[in-house]
């Protein structure tokens, strides 16, 4: 049995699995001042009376990062950055003591300035006696070569004793030095809350006596253990879209293109699901007000919800992109999209005479029949939903490409299926699917979508290795680790493409999850010769090799009402 | 002095209010040459590096745009490809040239106030005819956008820059007979580099004396005598010509490290060039110093064109000081700086009329060597004398290639302002070509309708472009 479990912004949401069949759900609001809490009454809302040794696996995904983010729970964090040559130094405005020191790396690696001791241990001196303890170490090229990050963190560790300090190669071994530097901040200050949760979580599922591997979805849609204590809690930070879309994926057929909509209150997320893989956005996520590292789901947030506010602007039914509590039939002030889907009996929920009212006195402002207001307004949520739906493609198809073969390859792909969750998605789903000539997909238990993608995500793991002959070293910009290869002709591509599957299978390892990688394909590959004087002198490889996006499994739709209906498998 | 201020070089008849600056970059991590030839993959490997790691796409002021493909009439409203352009142009350079015309559409759009279009493989040694590759280029990007400008948006006056170490010759010789493109080219002194051209005296055509401007400077030249150049030529004679838009023909082999050639400019005079010159677009040439320079290169000039200070953009070895040039040098500087500002000063002279009261056509013969392929092209060229408009210009090119047979073509090209008469005529010369068994091909491109026709003697066809 598979358990996924979501802690979500609104509720928590809890699946047990039984082979590729729900067998329990169980739905709970989240309280934000205790989410363990929350995660344990759902959790036990489906474990009663089950044996808890059949379980095979737990995975939760959690908004805790968020909120400790948005909330700004967190210590401060002082800076220390090694810019060296390039942007001004002015640029740099973090919002947090910060300390410029000397130093500059070079993007091959080569040290083009030491770093000098006295200006750190100074540095050093400063931050403890403002009072900070955290301390974020980023140097500019560091994921090329980081002795400058190892240093310093050596002499602020040795100089101010308690010290904790987060080195920025080790968060992201990708290129974009702002970007890492907000990673590594942000990493530095969720850290110990965040374990914390993980030890409380673990000590609490070791009570209940499972002893099922663990583990915590991430925004990329992966999962990693919880006893590995290689994580990055600003991994975690939107797993809740990821679960969504996996959810959904799961829910629907497998290998097909889909736009994945999930209908909220105020809400509608759009993923997609490009020939059965999720799309992942090209750029790390906004997080708070910073540009990160994190890697995640390309998402797109649309202001229209089941609770959004109907009105008539010059005889035209208009929804605003805002919430006002909650729809007329629920008790609230204003007509919504929730009311039209009332009346035209497409959603259950919700007092019908209220809906009729208000819809009333909407047909009246409008000068048309009721039955035309609420079908008007359904139109119009539709038509938001397809221009957003069509602005993700095509935004997609005007991402930057580096390759003759990207340019040429990225053709215009269109979905074949939307698949709607939420609780408007019944009503809205099959109007917007038609506009677009796809089918549409309300499956079974898409009310718990997020807890299903959660139990179906799988560990992934990723490496991308550089590797530049001439001098003989690589890097991994998954976690800054480099080495040494020989020199020169030596190293050919298939030593390289070996290289770089060693360096996942290590990576997989450290992140303890070795026994589920099974399959290593080579995502993207190419190679530099380097030319000095017209003779070649060594080449750069840049390799990323990565374990297959899929999930656990689809899941059955038995007696479903969706529109679409799965066939035995 | 001009173009100190804040006043722009150009004479803009449409409101931007843009505070973007966009950027195409295009490094065809797939395209070379050859392996270990310059213009190679490699080549743009450690500015993606550094533009990437400085996290230049995330600054608010900066908007990154995809390139396209051009398309293939983009390509022949410019150049007379032999035999088609499909026959020249590999998807490389399609994308290459789509990355300026990207440049283009979002500059009218006012999406951005500026852009640069980083991309290769470049263009500026590719002439109106095509037979091959030379000086790495097969067509010539700035010069298929500013033809797109004029003919998409009717763009009339547009001043080019090049800032290449190499003479602009293709550039030159596109535009040597167009008054209403003002051409200036700095460079290495064409007896010490290749092309070997771009002398004071090659001032352009009867109909654009004077819009052909050459600054050939001598080896060595360093920030110093480049910016005396761009203060009391360049910028003076922009501001005269008053040019709607501006366009740097962005090479960045003046650097001092570069191996192909021996100036001595820098990173911060190449991004101080930049923020005097105002370029509306920038379009990447040459540069290879692909360690030493381009990645500080192209970070300082991205940074200058948003308007941000670029002081902290150092090459790793540079010490102030270093450089230096002769008082003779910068004596030639200063004397090369009258003459070409004598040529402008004299460029309305009107000589053309008393020429064009004895004969009809202004005619000249040239010898082009294409380096990379290895093919030399002897052409005579005609231009119409006309009192209407610029005149059509009629090419009969002879091409050896060092392998193969020879190739005979003719072409003819009427102007964007071209007359009817013009027009006429020009068709009448390309219908009376194909009647002459000398010619394998025969061209007419007429930019008034625009049209590009081609014609095959071989299997008789006429094809448009």
């Amino acid at each position: 049995m598979y358990v996924g479990i979501d802690v979500g912004g609104t509720y928590t949401d809890a699946v047990l699995m039984e082979g590729r069949t729900v067998i329990r759900k169980k739905k709970t609001p989240t309280r934000h001042e205790n989410l363990l809490s929350s995660l344990l009454e759902a959790l036990d809302g489906v474990l009663e009376g089950v044996k808890v040794s059949e379980i095979r696996r737990v995975v939760l995904s959690t908004t805790l990062v968020t909120n400790i983010i948005a909330e700004k729970k967190y210590p401060p964090v002082a800076l220390v950055i090694i810019p060296g040559p390039g942007l001004s130094h002015s640029e740099y405005r973090f919002d947090t003591l910060t300390r410029i020191l000397a130093g500059a790396i070079d993007y091959r690696g080569r040290e083009l300035v030491p770093v000098n001791k006295e200006e750190i241990i100074s540095a050093g001196n400063d931050i403890e006696e403002k009072g900070y303890t955290h301390i974020a170490v980023a140097g500019k090229f560091s994921c090329r070569n980081n002795s400058h990050e190892k240093f310093i963190k050596e002499v602020l560790e040795k100089n101010n004793p308690g010290a904790l300090v987060e080195m920025s190669h080790t968060v992201s071994g990708r290129l974009n030095f702002p970007r890492r530097i907000a990673t590594t901040v942000l990493t530095a200050a969720t850290k110990e809350v965040f374990f914390g949760f993980i030890r409380d979580v673990s000590g609490a599922l070791k009570n209940r006596g499972i002893t099922a591997p663990s583990f915590i979805l991430k925004a990329d849609g992966g999962t990693i253990p919880l006893d590995s204590g290689r994580m990055m809690p600003v991994e975690t930070i939107f797993s809740g879209p990821a679960a969504s879309a996996l959810g959904a994926m799961a829910l629907s057929p497998e290998g097909q293109t889909s736009v994945v909509v999930d209908i909220g209150g105020t809400t509608t997320d759009l993923a997609l699901i490009l020939a059965g893989e999720p799309m992942m956005a090209s750029k790390g996520a906004l997080v708070d007000r910073f540009l990160t590292q994190v890697e995640s789901f390309s998402v797109k947030s649309v202001p229209l919800g089941g609770d959004s506010v109907v009105t008539v602007i010059n005889g035209k039914i208009e929804i605003l992109p805002k919430r006002e509590g909650p729809p007329y039939c629920l008790g609230g002030k204003e007509p919504t999209p929730t009311d039209a889907l009332r009346y035209l009996d497409r959603v259950e929920a919700g007092d019908k005479a209220r809906a009729e009212a208000i819809i009333e006195k909407l047909a009246g402002e409008a000068g048309i029949s009721p039955g035309e207001t609420a079908a008007e307004v359904v139109k119009r949520a539709g038509q938001i939903i397809v221009s957003a739906i069509e602005q993700m493609f095509i935004s997609w198809e005007q991402e930057p490409a580096y390759r003759i073969w990207e340019l040429m390859q990225r053709k215009k792909i269109r979905p074949n299926n939307v698949v709607g969750v939420g609780g408007a998605a019944r009503g809205l789903i099959p109007g917007v699917a038609e506009t677009m000539g796809c089918r549409a997909i309300v499956p079974e238990h898409a009310e718990v979508a997020n807890a299903l993608g959660a139990a179906v995500a799988q560990p992934t793991v990723t490496a991308n290795v550089r590797i530049d002959t001439e001098h003989g070293i690589y890097t991994v910009a998954e976690d800054g680790k480099s080495g040494t290869v020989p020199k020169g002709r030596m190293f050919r591509e298939e030593d390289a493409v070996k290289l770089a599957r060693d360096c996942l299978f290590k990576r997989a390892e450290d992140l303890k999850i070795k026994e589920y990688v099974k399959k290593v394909e080579v995502v993207h590959s190419e190679v530099f010769n380097m030319v000095r004087g017209w003779t070649t002198t060594g080449k750069i490889y840049d390799i990323t090799v990565q374990t297959p996006r899929d999930i656990l499994f689809y899941i059955e739709q038995e007696g479903s009402d969706s529109v679409w209906s799965w066939g035995k498998k | 002095m001009s173009g100190h201020g804040e006043k722009s070089n150009v004479n803009k008849n449409y409101v931007n209010k843009s505070d973007k600056t966009g950027l195409v970059f295009f490094p065809a991590f797939d395209w070379a040459i050859t392996p270990t030839h310059p213009e190679r993959e490699e080549r743009l490997l450690y500015t993606r590096d550094q533009i990437f790691e400085e996290g230049i796409m995330d600054l608010p002021g900066i908007r990154e745009y995809k390139p396209r493909l051009a398309a293939y009439k983009d390509i022949a409203r410019t150049h007379f490809c032999v035999p088609g352009v499909k026959d020249q142009v590999t998807e490389a350079h399609l994308i290459s040239a789509g990355g300026t015309l990207v440049m283009a559409d979002a500059l009218m759009a006012g999406e951005i106030r500026n852009g640069f279009a980083m991309v290769r493989p470049p263009g500026h040694h590719a002439m109106k005819v095509v037979h091959g590759n030379r000086g790495f280029c097969n067509i010539n990007n700035e010069a298929i956008m500013v033809d797109y400008l004029r003919s998409n948006y009717g763009i009339r006056k547009i001043a080019v820059v090049d800032t290449d170490v190499h003479h602009g010759d293709g550039t030159q010789d596109i535009f040597y007979h167009d008054p209403d493109i003002l051409f200036i080219s700095f460079h290495q002194d064409g007896r010490t580099l290749f092309p070997g051209s771009g002398f004071s005296n090659e001032a352009g055509g009867p109909a654009a004396y004077g819009r052909n401007l050459n600054i050939p400077l001598p080896p060595g030249t360093t920030d110093e005598g480049i910016h005396y150049v761009l203060d009391n030529l360049i910028l003076p004679v922009l501001q005269e010509f008053e040019p709607e838009l501006v366009i740097n023909s962005a090479g960045q082999d003046n650097h001092y490290t570069d191996p192909l050639a021996n100036m001595k400019f820098t990173t911060q005079g190449y991004a101080r060039l930049n923020e005097k010159l105002k370029p509306d677009i920038a379009v990447l040439e040459g540069g290879y110093a692909i360690e030493t320079a381009l990645p500080y290169l192209n970070t300082g000039i991205i940074l200058a064109m948003a308007g941000m200070d670029y002081s902290n953009v150092v090459e790793p070895d540079y010490k102030p000081g270093m450089l230096t040039m002769s008082q003779e040098k910068m004596t030639r500087v200063t004397e090369l700086v009258e003459e070409a500002r004598f040529v402008w000063d004299n460029r309305n002279s009107r000589e053309i009329e008393v020429m064009r009261a004895k004969k009809d056509f202004f005619q000249r013969q040239k010898q082009i060597f294409y380096d990379t392929d290895g093919i030399n092209e002897y052409q005579v060229e005609k231009l119409r004398l006309c009192a209407d408009c610029g005149g059509y210009l009629s090419i009969a090119s002879q091409a050896f290639p060092y392998h193969g047979a020879e190739k005979n073509i003719l072409a003819l090209s009427v102007p964007f302002n071209g007359c009817s008469r013009c027009r006429e005529e020009a068709y009448g010369e390309y219908d009376q070509g194909k009647k002459k068994k000398i010619y394998e091909y025969v061209y007419f491109q007429d930019r008034v309708s625009d049209t590009c026709l081609g014609w095959s003697r071989a299997n008789n066809t006429e094809w448009e472009e």
